[in-house]
């Protein structure tokens, strides 16, 4: 398949795991529902499309773990059985990643500014020690940019040139208790990630084509930042740009609709 | 310890490449060496603990071993949640190195003082911990870090007491060390156990203070958790004397002591001597604390002979 014909597919396969994802919450009553619709097409491009087998991935962004479930059943990386376990007793899929969990989920997250750390030693490890290829991908929430952690591996990326480091940063501009200008500022965001020695893009962290203009450039040295500006709840457009759906489970009617959505976009693509 | 640390981790380094050397930005006068022969295995991470802990924990991920070196203090609160996240909660082989256990670093302030490290680090799952004796048993705890396929903790210190004291047995896997025994094992007697370089006040007493002169059998413990079904000659000596002096440099709540008064069996009577805080601390060399804790040869002989002066 052409790269073209690839990314022709994504928004097909992108609509699925939302779908996916939002049975998996209606079953469960379980909230972070934004954060999963915000990040689902992050996700779809790259296990649809980026991630070689050689390479690695780390959900920096813990609270995201529903999404990846989804995501990685999709891409058939999990079973139907582990899939259905979700949220439930004696699983090894909780509302955050396990550690030892599953094969394809390396690293528990959950409290943010964990993930980059990881990723980083483990691209400095590829890199300098194993001499393979393996590229990292770390997704991070923008809030998690509060985090010193954070910043910490961001230098320490910076300073060693881990240009096999991606770091996609899921920018739906909405923390836990309140919009990201509010709570900390982060702008001018690019120019921090710049200023600590990454080679920093933006764009529409829903738009494939986009995604893959940035992503797909080759190394060039540094370590690469994608700030993906995204809305919190994306596809479901009573759940857009809302804090509460952080946390509130979804109710039938609620499941209904946004069903009916999926249902409307999944014709359009069709169209 | 900190130079029989070096020595004993290069000696790993050389020996398997899947080890490496991480430090905190410390290590001057110390490290040049390590840091000079090993190139892409060393790694300076910079004032920059959590962010260390959690990138020593990916180079795990993928086949590493990593130790990783700080200040006691730095190495173990600053990081807590990453060494219990990232490395115990996945059981990987990351050996925190924490210079300056105790008091070690006294004038320098509370800040550096680790007094709560042990405690800290004893709950945490998968989570061994080392508090080497003396400056020569380092290199065995290196050693049976080296082997260990889950997390460890090695507290490197320096006694204000510190006194050459000859080894009279020494376990090779529980690392317990006896360093004086019974004079005679049919009259009342004390067992005398130190945690790490806490053992060194009582080898102080026992060459400077008239505790060989006593019915005491020393102990020093190094590894947590305990493995007492292994060590015999400790176990045996509690069974027989019933009365039990425990000195540790590290506070009393989450100490060894406390451990290991819970996994003993039941005794007559168990002493503890551990440090102790008071808000209007002042500072001073290690020593000045020691005595401030009242962690000194002269206590430890008194708390043994109102022991053995019991009824």
């Amino acid at each position: 398949m052409t790269k073209d014909a690839l990314l022709a597919t994504l928004p097909r396969e992108a609509l699925a795991i939302r779908r996916k994802f939002l049975g998996m919450h209606f079953e469960a009553r379980a909230g972070h529902l934004g954060s999963g619709l915000s990040d689902i097409d992050l996700l779809t491009y790259l296990y649809g499309a980026w991630l070689r087998p050689s390479d690695h991935f780390i959900l920096s962004k813990g609270h995201g773990a529903s999404s990846l479930y989804a995501t990685l059943h999709h891409f058939q990386r999990l079973t139907d059985l582990e899939l259905a376990s979700y949220y439930k007793d004696d699983t090894l899929l909780p509302a955050h990643p396990a550690p030892n969990g599953v094969s394809a989920i390396p690293a528990a997250t959950g409290s943010l500014g964990h993930g980059l750390p990881i990723a980083t030693g483990m691209a400095y490890s590829f890199k300098n020690l194993h001499q393979t290829d393996a590229r990292l991908a770390c997704l991070l929430s923008d809030g998690e940019c509060n985090e010193g952690s954070t910043w910490e591996a961001a230098l320490f990326a910076g300073h060693h040139k881990l240009d096999n480091l991606t770091v996609v940063i899921d920018a739906n501009g909405i923390q836990g208790f309140g919009r990201t200008e509010e709570v900390l500022t982060l702008e001018p965001f690019a120019k921090k990630w710049e200023a600590f020695g990454f080679a920093v893009s933006e764009c529409n962290g829903h738009d494939f084509p986009a995604i893959h203009q940035v992503l797909s450039q080759p190394p060039n040295g540094r370590p690469r930042c994608l700030i993906a500006r995204t809305v919190k709840g994306k596809g479901v457009k009573f759940m857009e740009d809302k804090v509460e759906w952080h946390y509130w489970p979804m109710t039938e009617a609620h499941y209904r609709d946004a069903l009916t959505e999926l249902d409307q976009a999944e014709s359009e693509l069709s169209r | 310890m900190r130079v029989d640390f070096v020595k004993a981790v290069d000696a790993v380094l050389a020996e398997d490449a899947r080890a490496l050397f991480i430090t905190g930005d410390l290590g001057f006068n110390a490290l040049e060496g390590v840091a000079a022969k090993y190139g892409k295995r060393f790694i300076n991470a910079g004032v920059a603990e959590q962010s260390m802990m959690g990138l020593a924990s990916g180079t795990a991920l993928t086949g590493m071993r990593p130790w990783v070196y700080s200040i006691a203090p730095f190495a173990t609160y600053r990081c807590l949640e990453q060494i219990r996240n990232d490395a115990c909660l996945h059981n990987l082989p990351v050996r925190i190195a924490g210079n300056g256990g105790g008091y070690t670093y006294g004038i320098m302030g509370s800040t550096h003082h680790a007094l709560e490290d042990l405690a800290v680090l004893k709950v945490l799952p998968n989570m061994q911990l080392f508090f080497p004796c003396a400056n020569d048993h380092v290199a065995a705890a290196v050693a049976l870090m080296a082997q260990l396929a889950g997390p460890s903790y090695i507290r490197l210190a320096v006694s204000a007491f510190n006194t050459e004291r000859a080894v009279v047995a020494e376990h090779p896997s529980t690392l317990t060390r006896v360093y004086a025994q019974r004079h005679d094992r049919g009259k009342p007697g004390v067992t005398v156990i130190g945690a790490g370089h806490g053992v060194q006040i009582a080898l102080r007493a026992l060459s400077a203070h008239g505790l060989d002169r006593e019915n005491v059998d020393v102990f020093g413990v190094a590894r947590f958790p305990f493995r007492l079904h292994e060590d015999s000659a400790l176990l045996g000596s509690v069974q027989e004397t019933k009365n039990v002096v425990f000195v540790e440099e590290h506070y009393a709540a989450g100490g060894m002591g406390e451990s290991m008064k819970l996994a003993l069996p039941p005794l007559q009577s168990f002493v503890l001597m551990s440090a102790s805080y008071t808000p209007e601390q002042r500072y001073g060399s290690a020593a000045f604390h020691m005595q401030q804790s009242n962690l000194t040869p002269e206590a430890l002989m008194a708390a043994v002979r109102a022991n053995l002066a019991r009824p």
